[in-house]
């Protein structure tokens, strides 16, 4: 849908004289992968946001290839946006594709993924923060025991930054010896069915002495609960996640699922788009307002950056979310035993 | 000239691909009990000719009587369903699968529960392929691990099985031996006087001599002329096949040289 | 001897290879694993997970066999996944009011029938438009996964209804000791059924028959084999939550060391093993499944014979497209939730699952059985190996090695014992 708009705008673009207004300015968006669920939140953000500010707005989805959003990088350069915002499936790959823009004047932020280039702005939830909050959120339940790791996909890069906020948090327990890492995998493509087959595995391997599991999404969650309930541990077993999957919500009522860490995309898209504008509008990276420097990459090269703070979503704090209109509390109450979670009832 | 209508009439039967007419306004009858040579050289259009006759492909224009009466040949299942069994050129056989299997392939016999009886049908292989070859043992190994002739066996013993009334082979001889070819010339006397019209395609004019009672020639998808083998002389069938030219000894058709 | 035996039974050499090689995997796995592989309890999740790919394996050899290819069913169980996960999460509910019994059989129904419809889609483009198998099955491969997305807007439906989750496994998706050993009774007498008529309608043609002595071991063994498969299944106990709530629930009272509540079969084992059956029925004591194999030897043949050569193609198709709606059940049923992503890669598998048990991607020839085998082959590669510990992209190398491997040792196989 957004390709044949996409290449509409370029020919009817391209065929009409080029203006260079201050307003009405073409904010461009190169997604990674629409196929997971809470992309399209930040979608309809950053689309509101760009509407409020009387620009315009054009995307495209790499359906989870690098090379092709490195074309799709270079197709909204063709078109004439005026910034960039880009969800990088691998940040490495499309290095180039970024310079270019860069090269050309048009700024480029790198949207919840890390994109390594000093000339660019890095917008995220801090995520590592995100992982300190599940490591957090599942050791007050859980001080010490045998844990497991049932991380993301080797292939993302936001994977690592999670688990090492993780292990920031567990560093003195496991140092200690009171916490023991009895499992880790990564989960290939995040998917949820690989979760649940690595816990599977996992459980055997320990003879179900489990303690605790951090997941490190809530798809993830997910599968690792369903292995759990089959071995009849879920609900005893502390699990964390993240992205306020709904049916993960739901499972936070229930009991089986401990933590989601939510980031509310909305917020997230809403300040991506305004920044967007900023910069297009010439405004320079460090004066961006509520910018800090951050190092913490790979390459430690130092970056402009917004970090926006994530929400641990746990039991006794329900009624947050709910209240943000994120979700219906029927929903988050389904199935729920009155008396067991206070904004149920 | 008989009361007996004829086994097959063909009549004025065309077909074209593309805008080559393959088969131009073809006439032919076959009675029971000969064997009716169909020679002509390679693009002639013979093949096609008898594959619509098997059902195999479909006519542009022109009718076939089928014992007098008008019949419709618009797939393999009707021409069987008249009795016309056909031994192609390539045989036709499913090479990954057994005798009994490609005997039996598209009316195999079932069981009263409507499985297949495979062991019904292996009997009947057994019994049918027996007749025709008495040493074939092989009937549980596919079909493409037999000799070229076992394979011609199984071809023919497919069109004998269902009693069939009208046999068209073509080119039966092509890949055997001299004795596998006797014995194809000795299963054919055998047919003729069973009652069966055999329709012959055949390279070998030697052959066609020796088996066939009437013959006759294509050039070009039309007919050049049809006689009584025992009216005209080799040289002169050659000479219907390469330069159209019709003896006086035979019918000419459509596609006679016209002489001055 | 052995070969004397072999042939005297005139069992499937190749088959009886891959069971060899499958064991000698297992063997490896338990050794290096101290001991951790071949106990009731991973073998019991070993049947579990492999049965989406064992499910799908089956029907994808048929379409093999006709030379074809299917690479749309990972997207297919996708999409017909969601649409089950939405029907029995929101529309059935509300007609029929919550957890009502009868929502998880309407909800497969329509899960089959989907599947099945959209397969017949496909297969009538490729039989009666003519356009290659390859390209038609890609295009679903995309369509399908862009639709499962959409469907919920790429949002997960969970839970599901408590009665079609038994369909995923799990202690209460387990018939039980008794009813696995009636079934594993059962079992074996329909083989020694199966051989003692087979026997008889010789003798009636004055066949030759296979040397008694040799179908009294094979029938022994296959007893055996299949007893032995119970016994493991019932040696698996429940976990110690599960039985608490069970005795809570029934109020018994529950002594010192717990009661053992055997798992027994799974359900989605039973569901694969059935599917298994019926399609080698199918594929082999059926006309349709005649005219598959002979639209592989030769095409041209099959039509000559008479055979609808097209419908043929457009049933294997059908039926492709029913085995991913039910392998997608499944899968959601064991996940417990629907999500747009699953089955993604899946058709890699059974293709693969098919190939290594012994289908030939020229057509013509293939089992469903093997193709079976394959799918547990291929899963108990990838258990073991995380039960091994071996990094996620180590483990895709091994995997694509073995695959190859088996292939060309089937390949040389094939060559030698050819005429």
């Amino acid at each position: 849908m957004h390709k044949l708009a996409a290449i509409w705008l370029a020919a009817l673009l391209l065929s009409l004289p080029h203006h260079a207004d201050a307003k009405g300015k073409l904010v461009g968006v190169s997604w990674s992968n629409f196929q997971e669920e809470r992309w399209k939140t930040d979608e309809a953000a950053i689309k509101a946001a760009v509407a409020v500010a009387g620009d315009r707005y054009v995307s495209a989805d790499a359906q989870s290839s690098a090379q092709k959003q490195f074309t799709d990088i270079e197709s909204l350069i063709a078109q004439g946006a005026n910034a960039l915002i880009v969800l990088a499936q691998d940040s490495s790959a499309i290095a180039p594709a970024v310079q270019k823009a860069i090269d050309e004047g048009i700024p480029v932020i790198g949207y919840d993924r890390l994109i390594e280039n000093p000339s660019a702005f890095y917008m995220t939830f801090d995520n590592k923060e995100v992982g300190r909050m599940q490591a957090r959120g599942v050791l007050a339940v859980k001080p010490e025991g045998n844990f497991v790791f049932i991380k993301g996909s080797s292939a993302d890069p936001n994977a690592d930054f999670l688990f090492s906020g993780q292990m920031e948090v567990l560093k003195s327990a496991l140092d200690a010896g009171k916490i023991k890492n009895v499992g880790e995998a990564y989960t290939d493509g995040w998917l949820p069915a690989n979760a649940q087959k690595n816990m599977e595995q996992i459980l055997t391997k320990t003879g179900n002495k489990v303690d605790a599991v951090v997941a490190s999404n809530d798809g993830t969650a997910g599968g690792a609960i369903a292995a759990l309930a089959a071995q009849g541990l879920a609900g005893t077993v502390p699990v964390s996640g993240q992205d306020g999957d709904h049916a993960a919500l739901n499972r936070i009522a229930l009991g089986t699922q401990t933590v989601s860490v939510w980031k509310d995309a909305r917020a997230l898209g809403k300040r991506a788009a305004e920044v967007a504008s900023l910069l297009a509008g010439g405004k320079t990276l460090a004066d961006i307002p509520g910018a800090v420097k951050f190092s913490g990459g790979p390459k430690k090269i130092e970056m402009n950056a917004v970090f926006l703070t994530p929400v641990a979503i746990t039991k006794d704090n329900l009624d947050v979310i709910i209240d943000t209109g994120w979700i219906k509390k029927d929903e988050v109450c389904r199935g729920v035993k009155p008396g067991t979670v206070k904004v149920c009832g | 000239m008989n009361a007996v209508p004829p086994l097959i009439a063909m009549r004025e039967i065309s077909r074209s691909f593309g805008g080559v007419r393959a088969v131009d306004d073809v006439s032919l009858e076959l009675h029971a009990g000969e064997v009716l040579a169909l020679v002509g050289h390679n693009g002639a259009g013979k093949s096609t000719l008898i594959k619509i006759l098997s059902g195999a492909l479909p006519r542009d224009s022109g009718s076939i009587e089928v014992r007098g009466a008008e019949a419709t040949v618009g797939n393999p299942r009707d021409a069987r369903a008249l009795g016309i069994e056909t031994i192609y050129q390539m045989l036709a056989l499913a090479d990954n699968l057994d005798t009994a299997t490609n005997l039996f392939l598209g009316r195999e016999l079932r069981t009263a529960w409507g499985t297949l009886d495979d062991i019904a049908m292996e009997a009947q292989a057994r019994e049918v392929i027996g007749r025709l070859n008495p040493h074939f043992q092989r009937f549980k190994d596919p079909v493409r691990a037999l000799s070229g002739g076992q394979r011609q066996s199984v071809a023919i013993a497919r069109a004998i099985l269902f009693n069939a009334q009208i046999l068209i082979m073509d080119e039966p001889t092509a890949a055997l031996g001299p004795q596998e070819t006797a014995q194809v010339g000795e299963l054919i006397r055998t047919l003729k006087a069973r009652g069966l019209g055999i329709v012959l395609i055949s390279h070998d004019i030697h052959d066609v001599f020796d088996l066939a009672d009437r013959i006759c020639v294509m050039k070009n998808g039309r007919v050049v002329g049809t006689a009584c083998v025992a009216d005209v002389t080799q040289d002169e069938v050659l000479g219907m096949i390469i330069l159209g030219k019709c003896p006086p000894a035979a019918v000419p058709g459509p596609g006679a040289m016209v002489s001055a | 001897m052995l070969a004397r035996f072999l042939k005297a039974t005139e069992l499937d050499t190749r088959m009886l290879g891959m069971a060899g090689a499958l064991l000698l995997i297992w063997i490896a796995f338990h050794l290096l694993s101290g001991g951790l592989f071949l106990t009731p309890r991973n073998l019991w999740n070993l049947s579990v997970q492999s049965s989406p790919v064992a499910i799908m394996a089956a029907g994808m050899v048929l379409v093999i066999v006709t030379r074809n290819i299917d690479l749309s069913v990972g997207s297919l169980l996708g999409f017909v996944g969601m649409i089950m996960g939405v029907v029995q999460a929101d529309m059935l509910p509300r007609l029929l009011g919550f957890d009502h019994p009868a929502i998880w059989a309407l909800t497969l129904a329509a899960g089959l029938m989907l599947g099945g419809v959209l397969g017949a889609l496909q297969g009538i483009v490729i039989a009666y438009a003519g356009i290659p198998s390859f390209i038609v099955t890609l295009g679903g491969l995309l369509v399908w996964r862009g639709a499962a997305w959409w469907v919920t807007s790429g949002q997960t439906v969970a839970p599901l209804d408590s009665h079609f989750r038994l369909m995923g496994g799990g202690p209460e998706g387990a018939i039980g000791a008794n009813w696995s050993w009636a079934l594993g009774v059962i079992a074996c007498l329909v083989v020694v059924t199966v051989l003692v008529n087979s026997r008889a309608r010789r003798r009636k043609f004055n066949f030759p028959q296979r040397p008694i002595g040799a179908e009294i071991i094979l029938g022994l063994a296959t007893c055996a084999l299949i007893l032995a498969a119970v016994a493991v299944a019932n040696a698996y106990p429940w976990p110690i939550g599960s039985v608490r709530r069970y005795a809570e629930a029934n109020h018994i009272a529950l002594p010192e060391g717990g009661i053992f509540i055997a798992h027994g079969i799974a359900i989605p084992v039973l569901i694969a093993i059935c599917t298994g059956l019926v399609v080698n029925f199918l594929a082999t004591r059926t006309r349709f499944g005649r005219y598959v194999y002979a639209i592989g030897g030769n095409p041209e043949a099959a039509a000559l014979a008479g055979i609808d050569t097209r419908r043929v193609i457009v049933k294997t198709f059908a039926l492709m497209g029913l085995l991913a709606g039910l392998a997608g059940a499944v899968s959601i049923a064991r996940l417990n939730a629907a999500t747009n992503a699953e089955g993604t890669l899946a058709e890699l598998l059974v293709i693969a699952a098919a190939v290594i048990g012994g289908t030939s991607l020229s057509g013509g020839a293939g089992s469903v059985g093997g193709a079976m085998l394959g799918a547990v082959l291929m899963q108990s590669l990838q258990s073991g190996m995380v039960l091994l510990g071996v990094d996620t992209p180590l483990q895709s190398i091994i995997v694509g090695v073995v695959l190859v491997f088996a292939v060309g040792l089937d390949t040389v196989y094939r060559r030698r014992s050819a005429p």
